[in-house]
Protein backbone atom coordinates (compact mmCIF):
# COMPACT_ATOMS: atom_id res chain seq x y z
CA UNK A 1 0.00 0.00 0.00
CA UNK A 2 1.64 3.20 -1.20
CA UNK A 3 1.72 6.28 0.99
CA UNK A 4 1.54 9.67 -0.60
CA UNK A 5 3.25 12.76 0.76
CA UNK A 6 -0.07 14.56 0.49
CA UNK A 7 -2.82 13.30 2.73
CA UNK A 8 -5.40 10.85 1.35
CA UNK A 9 -8.24 12.73 3.06
CA UNK A 10 -8.83 16.46 2.77
CA UNK A 11 -11.61 18.82 3.70
CA UNK A 12 -13.40 20.44 0.76
CA UNK A 13 -15.82 22.58 2.78
CA UNK A 14 -17.90 22.37 5.94
CA UNK A 15 -20.06 19.57 4.50
CA UNK A 16 -17.76 17.51 2.32
CA UNK A 17 -14.40 15.79 2.20
CA UNK A 18 -12.23 14.19 -0.45
CA UNK A 19 -10.86 10.64 -0.17
CA UNK A 20 -8.02 9.76 -2.50
CA UNK A 21 -6.63 6.23 -2.29
CA UNK A 22 -5.83 3.99 -5.22
CA UNK A 23 -7.98 1.12 -6.47
CA UNK A 24 -5.73 -1.59 -5.04
CA UNK A 25 -5.94 -0.10 -1.56
CA UNK A 26 -9.72 0.25 -1.83
CA UNK A 27 -10.01 -3.40 -2.87
CA UNK A 28 -7.81 -4.52 0.03
CA UNK A 29 -9.78 -2.44 2.51
CA UNK A 30 -13.05 -3.85 1.24
CA UNK A 31 -11.76 -7.41 1.64
CA UNK A 32 -10.76 -6.58 5.22
CA UNK A 33 -14.20 -5.10 5.87
CA UNK A 34 -15.77 -8.37 4.67
CA UNK A 35 -13.62 -10.28 7.15
CA UNK A 36 -14.56 -7.88 9.92
CA UNK A 37 -18.25 -8.33 9.06
CA UNK A 38 -17.78 -12.07 9.41
CA UNK A 39 -16.12 -11.65 12.81
CA UNK A 40 -18.92 -9.39 14.03
CA UNK A 41 -21.60 -11.84 12.91
CA UNK A 42 -20.01 -15.08 14.10
CA UNK A 43 -17.56 -14.43 16.93
CA UNK A 44 -18.89 -13.68 20.38
CA UNK A 45 -16.25 -15.00 22.74
CA UNK A 46 -12.71 -14.27 21.50
CA UNK A 47 -10.42 -11.46 22.61
CA UNK A 48 -11.41 -9.65 19.42
CA UNK A 49 -15.11 -9.88 20.25
CA UNK A 50 -14.43 -8.65 23.77
CA UNK A 51 -12.53 -5.68 22.33
CA UNK A 52 -15.31 -4.81 19.88
CA UNK A 53 -18.02 -5.31 22.52
CA UNK A 54 -16.36 -4.28 25.77
CA UNK A 55 -17.98 -4.51 29.18
CA UNK A 56 -19.78 -1.39 30.36
CA UNK A 57 -20.05 -2.41 34.03
CA UNK A 58 -16.71 -3.97 34.88
CA UNK A 59 -17.55 -4.02 38.60
CA UNK A 60 -21.15 -5.23 38.45
CA UNK A 61 -22.01 -8.50 36.74
CA UNK A 62 -25.78 -8.11 37.11
CA UNK A 63 -25.86 -4.67 35.52
CA UNK A 64 -23.42 -5.86 32.87
CA UNK A 65 -25.67 -8.73 31.80
CA UNK A 66 -28.63 -6.36 31.60
CA UNK A 67 -26.59 -3.85 29.58
CA UNK A 68 -25.38 -6.46 27.10
CA UNK A 69 -28.91 -7.85 26.71
CA UNK A 70 -30.22 -4.39 25.84
CA UNK A 71 -27.31 -2.84 23.94
CA UNK A 72 -25.21 -5.53 22.25
CA UNK A 73 -27.53 -5.97 19.27
CA UNK A 74 -27.78 -2.22 18.87
CA UNK A 75 -23.99 -1.90 18.86
CA UNK A 76 -23.74 -4.76 16.36
CA UNK A 77 -26.29 -3.08 14.07
CA UNK A 78 -24.43 0.21 14.31
CA UNK A 79 -21.11 -1.42 13.41
CA UNK A 80 -22.62 -3.34 10.50
CA UNK A 81 -24.32 -0.21 9.15
CA UNK A 82 -21.01 1.63 9.33
CA UNK A 83 -19.24 -1.21 7.48
CA UNK A 84 -21.94 -1.33 4.82
CA UNK A 85 -21.72 2.40 4.16
CA UNK A 86 -17.93 2.25 4.07
CA UNK A 87 -17.98 -0.62 1.57
CA UNK A 88 -20.34 1.30 -0.68
CA UNK A 89 -18.01 4.31 -0.54
CA UNK A 90 -14.96 2.24 -1.49
CA UNK A 91 -16.85 0.59 -4.37
CA UNK A 92 -17.83 3.87 -6.02
CA UNK A 93 -16.74 4.29 -9.62
CA UNK A 94 -13.94 6.78 -10.04
CA UNK A 95 -11.43 7.44 -12.78
CA UNK A 96 -9.27 9.73 -10.67
CA UNK A 97 -9.20 7.76 -7.38
CA UNK A 98 -10.98 10.74 -5.88
CA UNK A 99 -14.22 10.15 -3.94
CA UNK A 100 -16.26 12.95 -2.41
CA UNK A 101 -17.69 12.13 1.03
CA UNK A 102 -20.29 13.74 3.24
CA UNK A 103 -19.43 14.27 6.90
CA UNK A 104 -21.56 11.24 7.85
CA UNK A 105 -19.77 9.10 5.28
CA UNK A 106 -16.39 10.21 6.58
CA UNK A 107 -17.54 9.33 10.10
CA UNK A 108 -18.53 5.82 8.95
CA UNK A 109 -15.17 5.41 7.21
CA UNK A 110 -13.36 6.59 10.34
CA UNK A 111 -15.18 4.17 12.63
CA UNK A 112 -14.69 1.26 10.22
CA UNK A 113 -10.96 1.88 9.83
CA UNK A 114 -10.65 2.15 13.60
CA UNK A 115 -12.53 -1.15 14.02
CA UNK A 116 -10.07 -2.81 11.63
CA UNK A 117 -7.18 -1.43 13.70
CA UNK A 118 -8.78 -2.74 16.89
CA UNK A 119 -9.07 -6.22 15.43
CA UNK A 120 -5.58 -6.31 13.94
CA UNK A 121 -4.02 -4.66 16.98
CA UNK A 122 -5.68 -7.21 19.25
CA UNK A 123 -4.55 -10.10 17.03
CA UNK A 124 -0.98 -8.76 17.08
CA UNK A 125 -1.17 -7.94 20.79
CA UNK A 126 0.31 -4.58 19.87
CA UNK A 127 2.66 -2.93 22.32
CA UNK A 128 3.11 0.85 21.90
CA UNK A 129 6.79 0.71 22.84
CA UNK A 130 7.75 -2.26 20.67
CA UNK A 131 5.58 -1.59 17.62
CA UNK A 132 8.29 0.08 15.51
CA UNK A 133 10.66 -2.86 16.00
CA UNK A 134 8.30 -5.09 13.98
CA UNK A 135 8.40 -2.83 10.91
CA UNK A 136 11.45 -4.54 9.45
CA UNK A 137 11.21 -6.94 6.54
CA UNK A 138 12.70 -9.95 8.31
CA UNK A 139 10.17 -9.74 11.15
CA UNK A 140 7.72 -12.69 10.90
CA UNK A 141 4.76 -10.35 11.36
CA UNK A 142 6.06 -7.67 8.99
CA UNK A 143 3.09 -7.76 6.58
CA UNK A 144 0.51 -7.51 9.35
CA UNK A 145 2.40 -4.75 11.15
CA UNK A 146 2.75 -2.88 7.86
CA UNK A 147 -1.00 -3.16 7.34
CA UNK A 148 -1.62 -2.00 10.91
CA UNK A 149 0.68 0.94 10.29
CA UNK A 150 -1.14 1.81 7.05
CA UNK A 151 -4.52 1.78 8.83
CA UNK A 152 -3.10 4.10 11.49
CA UNK A 153 -1.74 6.43 8.83
CA UNK A 154 -5.11 6.55 7.04
CA UNK A 155 -7.02 7.03 10.28
CA UNK A 156 -4.74 9.85 11.37
CA UNK A 157 -5.43 11.68 8.09
CA UNK A 158 -9.18 11.18 8.54
CA UNK A 159 -8.87 12.76 11.98
CA UNK A 160 -6.67 15.58 10.70
CA UNK A 161 -9.16 16.44 7.93
CA UNK A 162 -11.82 16.98 10.58
CA UNK A 163 -9.73 18.97 13.01
CA UNK A 164 -7.43 21.21 10.98
CA UNK A 165 -10.11 23.90 10.56
CA UNK A 166 -11.32 23.86 14.17
CA UNK B 1 -63.42 5.95 45.79
CA UNK B 2 -62.27 3.11 48.00
CA UNK B 3 -58.58 2.68 48.50
CA UNK B 4 -57.10 -0.32 46.75
CA UNK B 5 -54.25 -2.43 47.89
CA UNK B 6 -51.19 -2.04 45.72
CA UNK B 7 -48.83 -4.98 45.50
CA UNK B 8 -45.20 -3.97 45.35
CA UNK B 9 -43.78 -5.81 42.33
CA UNK B 10 -40.33 -5.77 43.90
CA UNK B 11 -37.07 -5.61 42.04
CA UNK B 12 -33.77 -7.38 42.07
CA UNK B 13 -31.91 -4.18 41.38
CA UNK B 14 -31.23 -1.75 44.20
CA UNK B 15 -32.80 1.66 43.66
CA UNK B 16 -30.54 4.44 42.43
CA UNK B 17 -29.21 6.74 45.11
CA UNK B 18 -28.17 10.36 44.72
CA UNK B 19 -24.62 9.36 43.88
CA UNK B 20 -24.00 10.05 40.20
CA UNK B 21 -22.50 7.59 37.79
CA UNK B 22 -19.24 8.32 36.03
CA UNK B 23 -17.88 7.20 32.67
CA UNK B 24 -14.25 6.15 32.50
CA UNK B 25 -12.15 5.81 29.37
CA UNK B 26 -9.23 3.43 29.82
CA UNK B 27 -5.86 3.46 28.12
CA UNK B 28 -5.22 0.94 25.40
CA UNK B 29 -2.24 0.55 23.08
CA UNK B 30 -4.29 0.62 19.87
CA UNK B 31 -6.42 3.76 19.68
CA UNK B 32 -4.56 6.77 18.29
CA UNK B 33 -4.19 9.74 20.63
CA UNK B 34 -5.49 12.06 17.90
CA UNK B 35 -8.51 9.80 17.40
CA UNK B 36 -9.36 9.68 21.11
CA UNK B 37 -9.15 13.48 21.28
CA UNK B 38 -11.47 13.90 18.30
CA UNK B 39 -14.02 11.41 19.66
CA UNK B 40 -14.14 13.21 23.01
CA UNK B 41 -14.71 16.53 21.22
CA UNK B 42 -17.34 15.07 18.96
CA UNK B 43 -19.36 13.16 21.55
CA UNK B 44 -19.19 15.58 24.47
CA UNK B 45 -18.59 18.93 22.80
CA UNK B 46 -15.33 19.46 24.66
CA UNK B 47 -12.87 22.09 23.47
CA UNK B 48 -9.64 20.85 21.90
CA UNK B 49 -7.80 21.82 25.11
CA UNK B 50 -10.20 19.91 27.39
CA UNK B 51 -10.32 16.85 25.12
CA UNK B 52 -6.53 16.81 24.85
CA UNK B 53 -6.19 17.07 28.64
CA UNK B 54 -8.54 14.10 29.11
CA UNK B 55 -6.78 12.09 26.40
CA UNK B 56 -3.42 12.70 28.08
CA UNK B 57 -4.89 11.60 31.43
CA UNK B 58 -6.01 8.39 29.72
CA UNK B 59 -2.58 7.91 28.18
CA UNK B 60 -0.45 8.85 31.18
CA UNK B 61 -2.62 7.83 34.16
CA UNK B 62 -4.37 4.87 32.58
CA UNK B 63 -7.87 6.30 32.69
CA UNK B 64 -9.94 9.47 32.84
CA UNK B 65 -13.46 10.41 33.84
CA UNK B 66 -15.05 11.83 30.70
CA UNK B 67 -18.67 12.31 31.78
CA UNK B 68 -21.05 11.86 34.70
CA UNK B 69 -24.75 11.91 35.44
CA UNK B 70 -27.67 9.57 35.82
CA UNK B 71 -27.32 5.89 35.08
CA UNK B 72 -29.39 6.21 31.90
CA UNK B 73 -27.34 9.17 30.68
CA UNK B 74 -23.99 7.55 31.34
CA UNK B 75 -25.09 4.25 29.78
CA UNK B 76 -25.78 6.18 26.59
CA UNK B 77 -22.37 7.83 26.79
CA UNK B 78 -20.67 4.43 27.23
CA UNK B 79 -22.59 3.07 24.26
CA UNK B 80 -21.47 5.95 22.04
CA UNK B 81 -17.85 5.52 23.16
CA UNK B 82 -18.06 1.79 22.38
CA UNK B 83 -19.50 2.67 18.97
CA UNK B 84 -16.28 4.56 18.35
CA UNK B 85 -14.07 1.76 19.65
CA UNK B 86 -12.95 3.37 22.89
CA UNK B 87 -12.60 1.18 25.97
CA UNK B 88 -15.16 2.78 28.31
CA UNK B 89 -16.85 1.62 31.50
CA UNK B 90 -19.20 3.17 34.06
CA UNK B 91 -19.53 2.99 37.81
CA UNK B 92 -20.78 4.89 40.84
CA UNK B 93 -18.73 8.01 41.46
CA UNK B 94 -17.04 6.77 44.61
CA UNK B 95 -17.02 3.07 43.76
Amino acid sequence: MARKSKGPVTRIDALSYSLNIDAQDRTTLNALLDQLRDVLMNDSSSDIARRLFPAAYHQDEQHEQEYQRLMRDELLSSRLASLSLTSSILERETTTNNIVLTADELDALMRSINSLRLVLGTLLDVDEDEFEAHLVEDDPGYGQYQLYSYLGWLLDWIVTAQTEFN
Amino acid sequence: MRPTEVVDPGTDIAPDTDRPWIVLVWNDPINLMSYVTLVLQKLFGYSLEKATELMLDVHNKGRAVVSSGTREHTEFDVYRLHEHGLWATMQREDA
